[in-house]
């Protein structure tokens, strides 16, 4: 097989798990939800809705055509990698554009007693589950520990590595290039241990916290539907930390001990922690997409015809039904309108304070080997 | 089947008056047994979209009124039973007396109220005793 034919087989399986992940996207919203607005039950039964929807259909198709002709095109004209970036990056930028487009057109269906029913809140009166809460704190308390771990050993081990060390290794951990020894070279494998995998649990902490989105009146299968939901997103942020931090922490020490002659290569533990975090994230996006879908939507069939309630029946407080900014709204985190998971609410301080923080700190681990920092 | 409340900014009733008004409901009725921990104030607050002092007032006041038990740690849970304390008795008859007068005030004629008032009672389910006789 030659390089160009299997790269263009990357890109095909890639716009096609991407494509079809798009075209399932409107299908797993909770019922009065149409691209980030709130338009009512009765209007989501709705002819325009349908439209809207089949124009999503049209478009999300013509995108991952366009993408792999694109891709193709630059491919046959002898630059295979080129064209697969490419291709992809087509694909990825303008499906918000094509959001944006059904977004507009539903706007214009929301009733004016959609903005009433935003006047109207729920709640559960559960006090919520301790189990998946403890599982969260505990999956935070490993990922700082074992982070923390990995920096003092790199810190411990820091004055017995060579002056050149490994920059880049193929995956047997043989190197390629090397570099000269800094701290921030040697720190920078750990402190991206900590950093990621810490983030990544304390969002799972953060979720056991996250507003709960009712249906008004007799919700109670509403709000078993919100339980569920919720409960497989914080497994699936605290259980992705805990083995995020595992390959992360693998990886950190098997390069020191690399260095330090202790080993030749990465070894095959890494391997499987790779594969485990892979299945781990794959079967959980099934189990949102097939069994609970967005906020619960498949599990809440039996209520799904009683109106939505609160911040998520207000079209108001939604710019560009994705960001969520309410001052008033005590959550930090929001179910959201389109797509999986929660939103951060922008009108909180702390919610800002935290996106900033995080921001500014994947740039700078980004940016540290593009400036050359990091080799 | 997991119990909810609903607020209604657009009433005239406080919101903090609202979600007491409800748990007193599920208390009396018995959807809501003793021992049952509530969402913690953070928790509804977050979930109403309202604020923590809304929810804390309401706390209070059902603290007051004895209907829940507020424990630092362990948050508010649903209240034992009083048990027949005359006093307490006689101050809520007191107040039912003050609200039945207003009703007649209001035009209400007697017939309409005992029909109000065994809906009422209907929609609280058996008492205590009543259900023990079953």
């Amino acid at each position: 097989m030659t390089e160009p034919f299997v790269v263009n087989v990357f890109l095909t399986v890639r716009v096609f798990i991407v494509g079809g992940f798009l075209l399932i996207l409107p299908r797993i919203v909770r019922k009065g939800l149409v691209f980030g607005t709130y338009v009512g039950e009765a209007v989501a039964d709705g002819d325009a809705v349908r439209t809207i929807r089949r124009s999503w259909n049209r478009g999300c198709v013509m995108l991952m055509v366009l993408s792999l002709l694109v891709g193709y095109g630059i491919s046959l004209a002898g630059r295979p990698v080129a064209g697969n970036l490419t291709g992809t990056a087509v694909l990825l930028l303008s499906a918000p554009l094509l959001y944006l487009r059904m977004f507009l057109k539903a706007r214009v269906l929301a009733p004016p007693a959609v903005t009433r029913q935003a006047e109207v809140a729920s709640a559960s009166l559960s006090a919520g589950s301790t189990k998946t809460a403890r599982f969260a704190r505990i999956a935070l308390a490993v990922c700082s520990l074992a982070g923390l771990a990995t920096i003092v050993y790199a810190a411990v081990s820091y004055e017995a590595i060579p002056a050149r060390i490994t920059a880049y290794s193929n995956l047997c951990g043989l190197t390629e290039d090397f570099a000269e020894k800094s701290i921030v070279a040697v720190m920078y494998l750990p402190s991206a241990n900590f950093l990621f995998s810490v983030f990544f649990a304390l969002f799972g902490v953060l979720m056991t916290g996250a507003k709960r989105s009712l249906r008004a009146g007799p919700g109670g299968r509403s709000a078993a539907a919100q339980e569920a939901f919720h409960a497989i997103q914080v497994q699936t942020f605290s259980g992705t930390a805990l083995l995020l931090c595992l390959v992360l922490t693998i990886l950190a020490v098997q390069y020191i001990r690399i260095e330090l002659s202790q080993t030749r290569s990465l070894g095959f533990g890494l391997a499987w922690a790779c594969a485990a975090l892979f299945l781990f994230m794959v079967a959980n996006l099934i189990r949102i997409l097939k069994v609970s879908g967005q906020g619960g939507a498949l599990l809440e069939k039996g209520s799904a015809d009683i109106p939505l309630t609160g911040g998520l029946a207000d079209n108001a407080h939604w710019i560009l039904g994705v960001f969520y900014v309410n001052k008033e709204d005590p959550s930090m985190l929001v179910e959201s309108r389109f797509g999986i998971g929660y939103s951060l609410n922008f009108g909180n301080p702390r919610a800002v304070l935290l996106w900033g923080a995080i921001t500014v700190l994947i740039l700078t681990l980004l940016a540290l080997p593009l400036v050359g920092v990091v080799k | 089947m997991t119990l909810t409340l609903s607020i209604d900014r657009r009433l005239e009733d406080p919101v903090y008056e609202q979600v007491a008004s409800q748990v007193r409901r599920l208390v009396a009725s018995g959807a809501l047994v003793p021992g049952t921990t509530l969402p913690s104030v953070r928790r509804l607050a977050r979930d109403l979209g309202v604020s923590l002092n809304t929810i804390a007032r309401a706390y209070r006041l059902l603290e007051a009124e004895g209907f829940v038990v507020i424990r630092d740690r362990a948050g508010a849970t649903v209240a034992e039973p009083a048990g027949v304390d005359q006093s307490v008795r006689a101050r809520l008859l007191d107040h039912l007396r003050t609200v039945l007068a207003r009703l007649r005030q209001t035009g209400m004629a007697s017939e309409e109220l005992l029909q109000t008032i065994r809906i009422e009672i209907q929609s609280l389910g058996g008492s205590a005793e009543e259900t023990k006789n079953d």
